[in-house]
């Protein structure tokens, strides 16, 4: 018990409020896939692999398994993926009103794509702290990329369906994105610069090479807090979002 | 048309519908028939002249007076015969020269036609009837009464008059009409019997041919006219399921929004087009597709509401088809 405490203690608040966040909104989204079109398992699903990469980080020996922090980012990679393959579904029963597909076939197809990115992670050597953050980088730009992707399908499933009940929760989806490009768009600005934690843990202790962080430090620190910020709303804008859309389905 | 004399009565009052022409015409043919069929249909009556088998004359007449005879006559017959649901046929035996002087009648050469008795010497017309040796029909009559005198070689065979079904041998009937004001005299004379006897329709018609076209076209006409029917029938389905179609589209566009008219049109195609709203199997799909769809959009009310408000409407769609 005394050592469970101590665990607590070491982690980070502000990460643990943004779990718990993450937690809800995943287990909200979750219950909403159940009884609903395969559209929304796909989302839903989505937003709980969030919350699953989101929960490693409250470990505090985290960084201590590098095969295991790796796997963290290719979930949150495979969430964004999962989230992007539901709008892109939606979107296309907007323009053709089809839906087509098995829900098994989605729970099935991301499990298969864990699995097999685990095996990946197995059969390769040991990630170094440079991998794991080339890792992060990647799953970060897909993160900002699909974003932008994922609000402009929201804007057009938006203009298709804007005069039925379900039209404001994309609207609420929207903010969920802006949120979401903005964290992890903020934190992948530090990895490029290099003035991320982890490249300056890198440079400490492994590598010769001089960061320029001291000279940019307020834009530093602005970037991290409106990451750290911006993650927190997400979690909580993406909880409502789902809050909200059960209320307008009901 | 003519009263004409019922001598020995064979049949009588048998149904056309039927009976086959060219049976009826084998049939009397080759029992050497001699006297005369006629056909009764509501607004024609047809008469066949048979002298032993053979024959001799067809006359078709009209309700208007229209008269055709020969080929065109038995044409016209047997399109009757396929094309009218009711008639009757009546056949009466005759003698030979009685049904001599009925060919007269009808086909005979018109001596007189519509003479007013007033204005001729009816004794010396008499006369010259005997003199020479004519056969033929005599017809008196008046707007209200008409008599006949069949004449075989100059000599009254008989007397008939309308009121009577056979022929008489007392002139009295034909004399009392003679003497009514504004009476008319009609003379036909013909070959005599032996001369007829060359005669045979029959022989130079195709009566089965006939018959077989007149039922082909009457088929024809009947199927074209079915055809007419399920066309317009058919349109008439199509219209009620686009306006079943647009009602359904209305109350889905309510619910769902503008949306809702695609899902509508979508569905429909996927179920094969608007007859599968009247179609038990094809609605419970068609409903089941909008459902599915509107889940996506609308709330779990909404959907009820919409739910129960198209069912009732394509179940009365359903009962007026």
């Amino acid at each position: 018990m005394e050592s469970f405490i101590e665990l607590l203690t070491q982690m980070n608040p502000f990460n643990l409020v943004q779990v718990l966040f993450w937690g809800l909104a995943g287990a909200i989204s979750f219950y909403f896939s159940i009884g609903n079109a395969r559209v929304w398992t796909s989302i839903s699903i989505g937003f709980f692999l969030i919350f699953l990469a989101q929960a490693y980080q409250l470990n505090p020996l985290a960084e201590s398994y590098p095969i295991l922090e790796a796997y963290h980012y290719i979930i949150g990679t495979v969430a964004i993926m999962t989230i992007s393959h539901g709008f892109l579904e939606y979107y296309v029963f907007c323009r053709t009103f089809e839906i087509s597909g098995n829900k098994i076939v989605v729970y099935l197809s991301t499990l298969a794509v864990l699995i097999a990115s685990a095996v990946f992670l197995y059969i390769n050597p040991t990630p170094s702290p440079n991998t794991i953050r080339n890792i992060s980088m990647i799953e970060n730009s897909i993160w900002v990329f699909l974003s932008v992707m994922n609000l402009e399908l929201i804007r057009k499933i938006y203009s298709v369906i804007k005069d039925s009940d379900i039209s404001k929760g994309f609207i609420a989806f929207g903010i969920v994105f802006v949120c979401i490009f903005i964290w992890k768009g903020s934190y992948l600005y530090l990895q490029i610069f290099q003035w991320d934690k982890d490249w300056q843990n890198i440079i400490a202790l492994m590598t010769d090479e001089v960061s320029n962080i001291d000279e940019y430090m307020g834009r530093v620190q602005f970037s991290q807090e409106v990451s750290r910020y911006a993650g927190l709303l997400s979690g909580v804008s993406v909880g409502a979002t789902f809050t909200y859309m059960y209320k307008l389905l009901k | 048309m003519f009263l004409l004399p019922k001598g020995n009565p064979l049949f009588e009052n048998l149904a056309v519908s039927k009976l086959k022409l060219p049976d009826v015409l084998t049939k009397l043919s080759n029992g050497a028939f001699t006297g005369y069929a006629s056909f009764v249909f509501q607004a024609n009556t047809a008469l066949l002249v048979f002298e032993a088998g053979k024959l001799v004359s067809v006359l078709v007449e009209g309700q208007n007076g229209k008269r055709e005879s020969g080929f065109a006559a038995l044409s016209a017959l047997a399109e009757l015969m396929v094309t009218t649901g009711s008639g009757a046929l009546n056949v009466y035996k005759l003698s030979k020269d009685l049904t001599m002087c009925i060919h007269a009648l009808l086909e005979g050469e018109t001596l007189y036609k519509a003479q007013e008795l007033k204005l001729i010497d009816i004794k010396t017309l008499l006369e010259k009837v005997k003199e020479d040796q004519m056969n033929g029909c005599l017809r008196i009559y008046t707007d209200e009464h008409s008599a006949m005198i069949f004449y075989k070689d100059g000599n009254p065979l008989g007397f008939f008059h309308d009121g009577s079904s056979d022929i008489e041998t007392s002139s009295s009937e034909s004399q009392k009409i003679a003497g009514l004001p504004g009476a008319k005299i009609d003379l036909f004379s013909t070959q005599s019997a032996d001369e007829l006897m060359g005669t045979n329709l029959l022989e130079v018609t195709n009566i089965q041919k006939i018959w077989d076209t007149s039922v082909a076209q009457h088929k024809s006409e009947i199927d074209r006219t079915n055809l007419e029917r399920q066309e317009r029938d058919k349109k008439a389905v199509s219209q009620k399921l686009a306006e079943l179609e647009e009602h359904v589209k209305s109350i889905v566009g309510e619910y769902v929004g503008k949306v809702g008219r695609g899902i509508v049109d979508k569905e429909i195609s996927d179920n094969g087009g608007n007859a599968c709203l009247i179609d038990a199997d094809g609605a419970e799909k068609f409903m089941k597709g909008i459902e599915r769809a509107a889940k996506l959009l609308v709330s779990g009310t909404n959907i009820k509401l919409m739910m129960e408000k198209l069912s009732s409407t394509i179940s009365i769609a359903k009962s007026e088809f």
